[in-house]
């Protein structure tokens, strides 16, 4: 099996994913995401699958799209990437399919998201739409941040900065959940932990082992069904009434912080998935 | 005379009304449809003053100091508008010039922003250092929106809006006071009502009369000699023990809210000094010769241009 590990730079996961594939006997290549010129449609025959990581949304998108279209199954496949690269889009697909999430309210004018602030009632909190590791998520906690927030986005920001995301608080207990759904399966989940409102571990989060409760496992599974499953990890709020709330879903996560707290082999989980992607696919 | 301008606003109709009235030979330059050539000094022959209506800071500066450069006089000049178009400038001023200003920090890093912001203590204002009407000015009340109104400048302003201007919050009383300096007088003050704290008429302030106090109208008067003098609009703040503070002094001051409430011909007023400027014998008349011998009369400062009025110099310098 060859399996193209499409990404800009080679960090701690792919070097892991690199070792997961050899170990399964399978031929691993990077694809540089920069150096590759793509056709339309792009045919790497020499590929029986490519695990797309990619840091760049717009990169992971139209790689697997172009991928995709050339007959060569990608982990994750386009749409799973294209629903969870957009959060109003995730909001949709989770909301369509039941998943319980915070409230969400969208507003396309300044005076629409403040309207809308109001009503949910401060702190809200505002997201860009594209993004991770939290950059940008901003607590607002009165009208003079709402204002300052807003104006800041639509002035400075490019047009996607003013369609205006807006959630709902939800106080959480100093951490927050993520789990790691592998083809349909919740294989491990971490408590953030931070005293920060930011709970990724980027921002400084600390991360322990969540014990997968019948709970967990549900909700983890059900928001990555309803992104299309693949490889994904979910974001799961708990709330003050103990319900799990499913904030976003990521289409593709780090885990070098995960393993160890979990003792879960995560690489090697996604490498048969993906193994087990191109095998069903075999031309 | 030629008056600058790419839009003919109200102040602008009032102005040229002005210039008619009183008989001035004046042309209209829109700079949009200008270009200069450096090693001509074209405009130089025709005009003997150039009135700057232009909006945009970036243009007038540019245009200001070609035109400066050349050795002519401008409303205002080069280095007024540059401190008065940039807050970190004009506060550098008028702290330089023991005037009272609200307690302000300038910062680059995210983590010296957040450190001065809780030093100066909630709410504090964070303001663009380039910009006006109020834009983009944020009254932060925590250290949640801080962060967030500091990652959103580093995110998506330009590098311009990683420099931080961060100034204590002044409790206003529903209102500040904007006063119109032109040359050595104060024109007139008005206050600016509002009931957001962001009290820019073009944010929706309502304009009144106020009377000018000899507080008032020397601190007036100081601020704008403090930028280098002209035709300028002081902002003053009223602090909690009626204690007034110098805001932000703007160099191409709006007026038609002014125009409303205040009985004095605004435009004839700074049409009468720039006329008087205008009359005034050059600094440069004959080109080299003119700008010797200012030099002798002048002791000789490394950061003013020979140029500069002497007046102008001394604050500045």
């Amino acid at each position: 099996m060859r399996i193209g590990i499409l990404c800009s730079r080679v960090r701690v996961e792919e070097k892991w994913l690199f070792q997961a594939l050899q170990e399964r006997g399978a031929q691993p290549e990077w694809i540089q995401d920069e150096a590759i010129v793509f056709g339309l449609p792009t045919v790497l025959e020499q590929y029986d699958g490519i695990l797309i990581r990619s840091l760049s949304h717009s990169r992971a998108l139209y790689a697997s799209q172009l991928l995709t279209a050339g007959g060569i199954p990608t982990v994750n496949a386009p749409d799973v990437i294209a629903t969870c690269g957009d959060k109003l889009i995730t909001s949709l697909a989770l909301v369509r399919h039941g998943v319980p999430t915070p409230s969400v309210r969208v507003a396309f004018s300044p005076e629409a998201a403040l309207a809308a602030m109001e009503e949910l009632g401060y702190p809200v909190v505002l997201k860009p739409l594209n993004g991770s590791w939290g950059r940008l998520q901003a607590k607002i906690n009165d009208r003079d941040a709402a204002e300052a927030i807003l104006e800041h986005k639509q002035t400075l920001g490019g047009y996607t900065h003013s369609i205006f995301y807006i959630q709902e608080y939800v106080p959480k207990p100093g951490r927050d959940i993520r789990s790691f759904v592998v083809g349909g399966e919740t294989v491990a989940a971490i408590y953030r932990t931070s005293s920060h409102w930011i709970t990724n571990t980027a921002r400084g989060a600390q991360a322990s082992n969540c014990p997968i409760t019948p709970e967990v496992d549900r909700i983890s599974r059900a928001a990555a069904e309803a992104v299309g499953g693949g490889v994904v990890a979910v974001d799961i709020l708990e709330a003050p009434d103990g319900r799990l709330l499913v904030s976003e879903v990521n289409h593709t996560p780090e885990f070098r912080n995960s393993v160890a707290p979990t003792g879960v082999d995560i690489p090697g989980r996604i490498a048969d998935y993906v193994l087990e992607v191109a095998m069903k696919s075999e031309r | 005379m030629g008056i600058l301008c790419s839009h003919v606003r109200p102040e602008e109709k009032a102005i040229f009304r002005a210039l008619t009235a009183r008989g001035v030979d004046f042309d209209r330059l829109d700079e949009e449809k200008l270009f200069l050539y450096f090693h001509a000094n074209g405009l130089a022959q025709k005009y003997s003053v150039i009135w700057s209506r232009v909006i945009s800071h970036t243009r007038a500066l540019y245009l200001l100091s070609v035109l400066n450069g050349w050795g002519m006089r401008t409303v205002n000049d080069y280095l007024t508008a540059l401190t008065c178009g940039d807050k970190v400038l004009t506060t550098q001023a008028l702290a330089r010039h023991g005037l009272p200003t609200p307690r302000t920090a300038v910062a680059f890093g995210v983590e010296a922003a957040l450190e001065a912001i809780e030093e100066i203590g909630y709410p504090v204002v964070l303001k663009p250092a380039v910009g006006s009407w109020g834009r983009l000015l944020s009254r932060v009340n925590d250290r949640e929106t801080a962060e967030a109104v500091l990652a959103h400048k580093v995110a998506l302003g330009g590098p311009g809006h990683s420099v931080f201007y961060i100034q204590e919050y002044v409790p206003k009383p529903g209102r500040d006071i904007r006063v119109l300096v032109v040359g050595d007088e104060v024109v007139y003050a008005i206050y600016r009502r509002s009931a957001h704290w962001i009290t820019n008429t073009a944010r929706g302030a309502e304009p009144a009369l106020c009377p000018l106090t000899p507080d008032i109208v020397a601190l007036a008067l100081a601020a704008a000699r403090a930028v280098g003098g002209g035709i300028l609009a002081v902002d003053l703040l009223e602090d909690a023990d009626g204690r007034l503070l110098v805001s932000e002094v703007n160099h191409t001051p709006e007026f038609h809210g002014a125009m409303r409430v205040v009985d004095v011909d605004i435009a004839g007023k700074m049409a009468d000094y720039v006329i008087q400027l205008a009359a005034e014998k050059c600094l440069r008349p004959e080109g080299h010769e003119g700008a010797q011998r200012i030099i002798e009369i002048e002791p000789s400062c490394p950061s003013c241009p020979s140029w500069m009025k002497s007046s102008h110099r001394r604050s500045l310098c």
